[in-house]
């Protein structure tokens, strides 16, 4: 959503509209944690009266998308892929492999045994 | 004549010594070196003392520029070609575990090396390096950047670990060795050290009084957790969740929620 984009490119990987998007996911769920937290606690919490409860739902259903943790998908830092990122690099597969086999990745190195 | 004879025949049994020669010159094939093999060489791993060689005598005037090939080389030099020297724990009291990892082996080693030295000159009983199971990763992945599943490819990382205990330590030259160890960070080594700190005796007393002096601000503390039904009332908790400090915490966005009927 273009209201919670940054007016100036703020990445330095590799860069396409699904990896901004995804950035912008971030920050956004990482500045409104807190609150949603909050509303969660409200609405689980039995001894705050019914109608107090029932408000925080209504608050936290109506919370923008973008707020939402599961919004977050990683994405590969080198061509922006969003399938088959290894977790432990923030590569894709064959990108992984790639850096691996020229030795970048420090410790990497290919499995023999 | 005799006094020669025996000191020929000590030079010849004692532990030879490097001498400024071996460090000046360079066609000369040490006879001591690498630390690696002075491990083999050298008996006790807890030696403390570097062993008395006598002198060999001098046979060159002082000016002459190969009196430079016979003078020894200071103790502590000389301690660099020898196994790290260390100090004998009094207590066995252990002060702080440093764990080293590295994926490179001869880093490490070097390292561990370094800090077992550093331990003995801030007077630290150390003990180690003790080699830890080494953590295997292992990665497989197709070599093609699509489909052809059945031709992968494995990668693997393997983590090094060395543990070296220090005992009896004082903790603040403990602090002071963790420091030095991390000014003088090696590339590609990871450092974790656990410390513990121990109380004097009467610990039971001064816990207790602790815990009276406290007392007024636990209280505090415990009524705002509402974990004591009645204590604490929806009119309350909505009251408080209003209350400015509570609203800043969350960037004053959350909306004011209306006092119950």
């Amino acid at each position: 959503m273009s209201m919670f984009r940054a007016k100036k490119l703020d990445l330095g990987c590799f860069v396409n509209a699904r990896v901004i998007r995804d950035h912008t996911k971030r920050k956004v769920f990482a500045e409104h944690e807190a609150e949603r937290q909050a509303l969660r606690y409200i609405i689980r919490n039995m001894e705050l009266p019914a109608r107090t409860r029932a408000q925080a739902q209504l608050e936290l259903s109506q919370m923008h998308c973008y707020t939402r943790s599961t919004q977050i998908s990683n994405r590969c830092t080198e061509g922006g892929k969003g399938r088959g990122v290894l977790r432990d690099f923030k590569m894709t597969r064959f990108n992984f492999r790639l850096n691996a086999l020229k030795g970048l990745i420090p410790g990497v190195k290919k499995g023999i045994w | 004549m005799t006094t020669q004879i025996i000191r020929s025949l000590r030079r010849v049994t004692a532990t030879p010594i490097p001498t400024a020669s071996l460090a000046l010159t360079t066609q000369y094939t040490p006879t001591i070196s690498p630390p690696f093999l002075c491990r083999r060489m050298s008996t006790s791993p807890f030696r403390t003392e570097l062993p008395v060689v006598e002198a060999p005598p001098l046979t060159t005037e002082p000016s002459s520029p190969a009196y430079l090939n016979d003078v020894r080389l200071p103790r502590a030099v000389q301690a660099v070609y020898l196994r790290p020297l260390r100090r004998e724990a009094t207590y066995d009291v252990p002060a702080c575990d440093l764990q080293l990892r590295s994926y490179s082996i001869r880093n490490l080693e070097f390292f561990s090396d370094f800090a077992l030295r550093a331990a003995y000159y801030l007077n630290l009983p150390a003990y180690g390096p003790v080699p830890l199971p080494r953590i295997l990763e292992r990665w497989t992945v197709p070599k093609a950047h699509f489909i052809h599943k059945k031709s992968q490819e494995n990668f693997e990382r393997k983590t090094h670990r060395r543990l070296i205990q220090i005992k009896d330590g004082h903790p603040e030259t403990v602090e002071i060795w963790l420091a030095f160890l991390q000014k003088h960070a090696y590339y590609g080594i990871g450092m974790k050290a656990n410390v513990w700190n121990y109380e004097g005796l009467g610990l039971g007393a001064t816990m207790e009084k602790r815990a009276m002096d406290m007392k007024g601000d636990l209280d505090q503390r415990w009524a705002l957790l509402g974990l004591e039904k009645g204590k604490i009332s929806a009119e309350e908790a909505i009251e408080a969740i209003n209350r400015e400090s509570s609203r800043a915490q969350f960037g004053g966005k959350t909306p004011r929620l209306p006092d119950t009927e």
